[in-house]
């Protein structure tokens, strides 16, 4: 649940008008955003995120135990995780064009077990798209590996650089990939659909990039409290119902 | 008992009455952005008052703020009414800097004329809903008035119940179709007028004392 009362500790969804006019329950007005990826709740999609993100979260979540495994293997338990998922070669096409070096860890994962570097890659693919995501639900000892090895190793320029593109290229990738079978939640959504769907969610104004908006005029005109600044970072100012007694000219 | 009750009566009668012609309703011009909104508002406030609203320009979004011209008093057929005129922002589903960058403004100036654009809309509507005694519903007659926003203000009006009056501007331009909008909106009735030049504006002044008064 994205938007949690701090007085009560009621959740709402993202989107939600209840909150809008204050927590139904005790009447507080502050409220912290939660983005999906900070519960464990396993929410199919989430409003708030990206279409983009949106489009690939299903996979992503499902991958998450097999993304997960491929920490600690790259150490000490590779034969295990590579039998494990059978289906991860067939991850080969998609990510053929990233096998030589896309895994956090390209030295040790590369090193040790040379068969297994196709599965890695293209689950590492995914663990790099889904990195900040899943670390949530990690497994205790699966963290303090990972942790470990964040702490002493330094990433390169270089591998900064494809792990961006990994993310920018991911929704298409795994989209296009061979093993979408995989996913239990039968076959995903188009990516038009759900940016579609998350268009008509958006209240009132959706800010599409810096300079680029896009309006929901209805719920412009529904809404009791208007907009009266709009913010560079995104933020905004409204001005609420009670507050026009005080401000109104 | 009965002589207060009598007596407090006919004074709240009288301050009705007062209130009702000390108030002038407030109407709304609205329309897409560049239909000639501020044009008409200035050209209706010029003529009556003297004083103008706002600038006017090609550029669209140039009112970015919803501005008021408070009493202004239109006499015709010996009638007088008093109006404030509200000359909104152009509202439109979508604002996008790029569309100013064609108009000799740099990159931070389009963002931030998009960005008031956005909040113009938004105060717009607001005003539609909370602050609007009637509606003039200006339209460019050289454009295909058959649009989403179009259709969806006209309706919130209907909704709301608001006297409208739609003009068919810009009849100065060669491309002007002022049949296309009447067959639009054929539940209202289209007055046709160029702002700029001026033409047919007593049409619309009779009009907006009829509607208005």
């Amino acid at each position: 649940m994205p938007h949690q009362c701090t007085t009560c500790g009621r959740t709402f969804p993202d989107g939600s008008k209840e909150m809008l006019s204050g927590c139904p329950d005790c009447g507080g007005n502050k409220f912290q955003f939660k983005p999906a990826g900070e519960t464990t709740d396993e929410q199919p999609s989430s409003p708030g995120d990206m279409p983009s993100d949106a489009g690939r979260e299903p996979s992503a979540d499902d991958r998450k135990p097999s993304a997960d495994d491929r920490k600690p293997s790259a150490d000490d338990r590779k034969p295990s995780a590579a039998g494990s998922h059978p289906s991860a070669s067939d991850d080969d096409g998609a990510s053929a064009a990233d096998d030589s070096a896309s895994s956090p860890q390209p030295t040790e994962s590369q090193s040790s077990d040379p068969p297994s570097v196709d599965s890695q890659a293209s689950e590492s693919e995914t663990a790099d798209t889904q990195q900040s995501d899943s670390e949530h639900v990690r497994e205790r000892t699966e963290e303090d590996v990972a942790q470990a090895s964040a702490r002493s190793d330094v990433v390169s320029p270089d591998e900064l650089d494809r792990a961006s593109r990994d993310v920018e290229s991911g929704s298409s990738a795994t989209e296009s990939g061979p093993d979408t079978p995989a996913d239990p939640e039968g076959p995903r959504p188009d990516i038009d659909d759900l940016r579609d769907e998350l268009n008509e969610q958006f209240e009132s104004i959706r800010i599409v990039s810096p300079g680029k908006y896009e309006l929901n005029l209805m719920e412009l005109y529904d809404r009791q409290e208007y907009i009266i600044s709009l913010q560079e970072d995104g933020r905004y100012v409204i001005e609420m119902p009670d507050a026009w007694g005080i401000s109104d000219e | 008992m009965g002589l207060l009750t009598n007596l407090k009566d006919s004074i709240s009668r009288v301050t009705d009455g007062l209130f009702a012609a000390d108030e002038p309703k407030r109407i709304g011009i609205y329309g897409p952005p560049n239909a000639g909104k501020t044009t008409l508002a200035n050209r209706i406030a010029r003529d009556w008052t003297g004083d103008a609203v706002g600038p006017e320009s090609h550029i669209p979004h140039e009112t970015r703020r919803a501005r008021r011209k408070e009493n202004v008093e239109i006499e015709r057929n010996g009638r007088k009414v008093t109006i404030d005129i509200v000359d909104t922002p152009g509202v439109t589903t979508k604002v996008d800097y790029k569309e100013f960058l064609d108009h000799d403004m740099d990159k931070d100036d389009a963002v931030r004329r998009s960005r008031e654009a956005t909040e113009g809309v938004a105060e717009a509507m607001h005003w539609l809903r909370e602050d609007v005694d009637g509606v003039i519903y200006v339209l460019d007659s050289t454009t295909d008035p058959f649009t989403q926003v179009n259709t969806m203000l006209i309706g919130i009006i209907e909704s709301q119940d608001l006297p409208a009056l739609i003009l068919a501007n810009k009849t100065d331009l060669p491309g002007s179709d002022v049949q296309q909008i009447a067959n639009a909106f054929p539940q209202h009735e289209t007055i046709p007028l160029s702002a700029l030049e001026g033409e047919n504006m007593d049409e619309v002044y009779t009009k907006i004392a009829e509607y208005f008064g």
